[in-house]
């Protein structure tokens, strides 16, 4: 050390130090103001949940866009459901959200409120004019539209006939059954099998159940103003609902339950060929029926009289095309999303995985081509038409919790370790506590 | 000692171009002291000013003074995720030090073959926090996993270890007393420590294996084990990983496994709420602070220094 002159040893300190410097600070520069439509290579970052299924089909989609563009690269981020929102919500935070989101109805409003996406009424590229108007509503509030509908599906049971075969117990007719019937032709097949196949998933492993449940009781679970509207009476009744199926052995034991609620869409009790029925969205029938290798049936949730007409059901958005408010390339985004929404070629390869078009051109054209599991989901679309309910108001802020705390609820009541009224009371204290 | 001596004597002198040094010295320290101040204290002193605020990640953070800390009085989630936090850091870290302790006194009496045991034992405490084996963790005690299949094959009937609720917490004491090797690496080096004269003249005298383990090991080992006690109490106060794998990001079934910094998680980028999380994450820093203070204070009367 002695040896090296001072100047020297300063000017490598110095030097180390500036590296560093300039290391650190190229994190938050990278991409800079280099909006580039003058034909420069832009890279769009895409992220989405879904099985493998989706990923493979939603890649293909991409390979075609870059064939088509090649100033366009577009690097696609896709994971489960479950850890979906958190890194999500962590990309965001740290000013590195994805160009393209695929965003559901539970997290729209959050990421909306807060400025977070973009108003696609104003994005260039992007054209709505061959959707279905009723299908736009659900991504726009506040004068803006901050999701454009990707899909439509309805919450729906779904059969393994194959499951009902070993059984000896005959598919009801789903037009006439009611929450007795189900009950009952569940705890037949878990009863005939000895076991081997448990008669259906259980009710509130999601807020979509109780949602019908209040429907059908003339309630629903959000109102139109952005609050609660279901009462601790019908909650405490659809809780009980869930102990009766798990008395008469209806339903897997508690602790299956508590397990997939975690478990991945390929991993689940239904996909792995252990129940008979379930409660699905109606475009995860394709997943599921790649991951059973089954023909699956999709039936009308039960009504309490046995009237479908009375069910409850409508027509969600799937899911949504989102686009980062603070995207670099807004005008490519915008573009991409418009080829998703409204290119045949694209509607040719993603069929109705993600539920049945909203673009009615797109839809007629891909129609004949479906798959037998992709024409059964847009064959249920169609038949329930005449039996839908008042839409169904979109989650406030805050309202994305729901699904979580209706699980742990849901165990509560499985585990015996809340009474049903104890439990209705509770969730909905603390769904209120989470909106904003 | 000489070497302190010398040291003085150095002090002393102030040699020329000392001073020249010094700032070698620093800017080689540069790289890490940024590092400090721009990863570790930064952040910090960001999150002290956060835990004043309503912050939502996307917008601006709202000043709301000690609003903060006064809602977790009444956050009911909160206050189970303190209860399993305390019951997963006061059941598993004594549990994990007795048996470090076991088997650093079994290992050091000379088993053949040492060097390998030594290192089986301690492999399990560079994987414990692992993502990899909490995803095990949750495959060996699932309804389909290892444990029950062992005892299906002694006809008892499993369960589904992780998704109830009155188990789940207990198979991550398991892994974390799993995780035994570090302490008791630590524990052989500290065993190593004591003079073989005592037990030679234990020994003279008569004394049996456990009458020596309790009048010499023990007593001349409590420095060691003091210090195994504070890094293990710390360390199980931040484990987050092992729950978060293990219960799916949950905390679940039934918030069982909710720990405190699973909580905070949950809050900061599930809800977000991230001016609560930073308040719960000062509120971590002082209960640790507490704990570890605490146990500087009660070691004057049970740790034995010899010299």
């Amino acid at each position: 050390m002695r040896h090296i002159p001072r100047g020297l040893r300063a000017l490598t300190a110095a030097a180390v130090t500036v590296t560093l410097l300039a290391a650190s600070a190229c994190g938050g520069d990278s991409g800079g103001a280099s909006s580039s439509a003058d034909g420069g290579k832009v890279t769009l970052r895409f992220t989405w949940w879904g099985s493998d299924t989706r990923t493979k089909l939603t890649q293909q989609v991409i390979d075609a866009y870059q064939k088509d563009h090649p100033n366009v690269t577009i690097k696609g981020e896709f994971g489960e459901w479950s850890g979906y929102w958190d890194k999500l919500a962590t990309t965001v935070a740290a000013n590195d959200a994805p160009d393209i989101i695929q965003m559901d109805e539970k997290y729209l409003r959050e990421y909306a409120d807060r400025g977070a996406l973009l108003d696609l009424k104003k994005a260039d590229g992007l054209d709505t004019g061959k959707f279905e108007p009723d299908t736009l509503g659900a991504g726009e509030f506040d004068g803006g539209l901050y999701g454009l509908n990707a899909g439509i599906n309805s919450f729906a049971v779904v059969v393994n006939p194959a499951a009902f075969k070993t059984a000896g117990v005959a598919i009801p007719d789903d037009k006439t059954w009611t929450w007795d019937d189900f009950a009952k032709t569940a705890a037949e097949i878990t009863t005939k099998t000895g076991g081997k196949v448990t008669g259906t998933g259980a009710l509130g492993t999601n807020e979509a159940g109780l949602n019908l449940w209040a429907r059908q009781n003339g309630e629903s679970l959000w109102t139109k103003d952005g609050k609660l509207g279901v009462s601790p009476e019908k909650t405490t009744d659809f809780f009980k609902y869930i102990l009766k199926l798990r008395d008469a052995k209806a339903i897997p034991s508690a602790e299956a339950i508590s397990q997939d609620m975690n478990a991945s869409l390929d991993q689940s009790a239904f996909a792995t060929g252990k129940l008979a029925m379930s409660f699905i969205w109606s475009n995860q029938l394709v997943a599921f029926s790649k991951a059973t290798g089954q023909q699956l049936k999709l039936l009308r949730i039960p009504s309490p009289d046995g009237q479908a007409a009375k069910n409850g059901s409508y027509y969600k958005g799937s899911m949504f095309w989102s686009i980062s408010a603070r995207s670099k390339h807004q005008k490519e985004a915008a573009e991409f999303v418009n080829y998703l929404a409204n290119n045949t070629a694209a509607g040719d390869v993603l069929l109705a995985e993600r539920g049945v078009p909203p673009n009615t051109e797109v839809r007629a054209e891909v129609t004949p081509k479906l798959k037998p599991e992709d024409a059964a989901t847009a064959k249920f679309i169609q038949d329930i038409k005449q039996d839908l309910g008042d839409p169904s108001p979109a989650p406030p802020v805050g309202g994305g919790q729901v699904e979580k705390i209706i699980q742990r609820y849901t165990t509560e009541v499985l585990f015996g370790r809340q009474a049903p009224d104890a439990a209705a009371k509770a969730f909905l204290n603390e769904v209120n506590g989470e909106l904003k | 000692m000489s070497a302190l001596g010398e040291l003085g004597s150095l002090r002393g002198k102030k040699p020329v171009g000392q001073k020249k040094d010094n700032l070698a010295g620093y800017l080689f320290l540069a790289p890490w002291l940024l590092g400090l101040f721009l990863i570790t204290i930064g952040p910090m002193v960001a999150s002290l000013y956060l835990s004043f605020t309503d912050y939502n990640l996307i917008q601006a953070p709202k000043w709301i003074g000690l609003e903060n800390f006064t809602r977790m009085l009444s956050d009911e989630r909160l206050h189970n995720s303190l209860r399993v936090t305390f019951t997963y850091v006061f059941v598993s870290v004594p549990l994990q030090l007795a048996i470090a302790l076991l088997l650093a006194v079994v290992l050091d009496r000379g088993v053949r073959g040492m060097a390998f045991y030594r290192s089986v034992f301690y492999l399990p405490s560079l994987l414990g926090s692992s993502v990899a084996i909490a995803i095990l963790w949750r495959q060996v005690f699932g309804t389909t996993g290892l444990l029950n299949q062992v005892l299906d094959v002694f006809g008892i009937e499993g369960k589904g270890w992780i998704s109830d609720p009155s188990t789940a917490l207990g198979t991550l004491v398991v892994l974390n007393v799993w995780t035994f090797g570090s302490p008791m690496v630590i524990f052989l080096a500290g065993l190593r420590q004591i003079p073989t004269m005592y037990y030679e003249a234990a020994s003279v005298d008569g004394a049996g294996v456990l009458r020596r383990f309790f009048s010499i090991t023990l007593p001349l080992l409590t420095p060691i084990i003091f210090f195994n006690l504070v890094l293990q109490i710390i360390h199980a106060f931040q484990s987050f990983t092992q729950a978060f794998v293990v219960s799916g990001g949950s905390g679940g079934p039934s918030d069982s496994t909710m720990f405190f910094t699973l909580y905070l998680y949950d809050r900061g980028f599930g809800n977000f709420d991230m001016g609560y999380a930073s308040a719960m994450a000062w509120f971590l820093l002082v209960i640790i602070g507490v704990f570890t203070a605490a146990n500087f204070f009660a070691s004057k009367y049970w740790v034995f220094y010899d010299d």
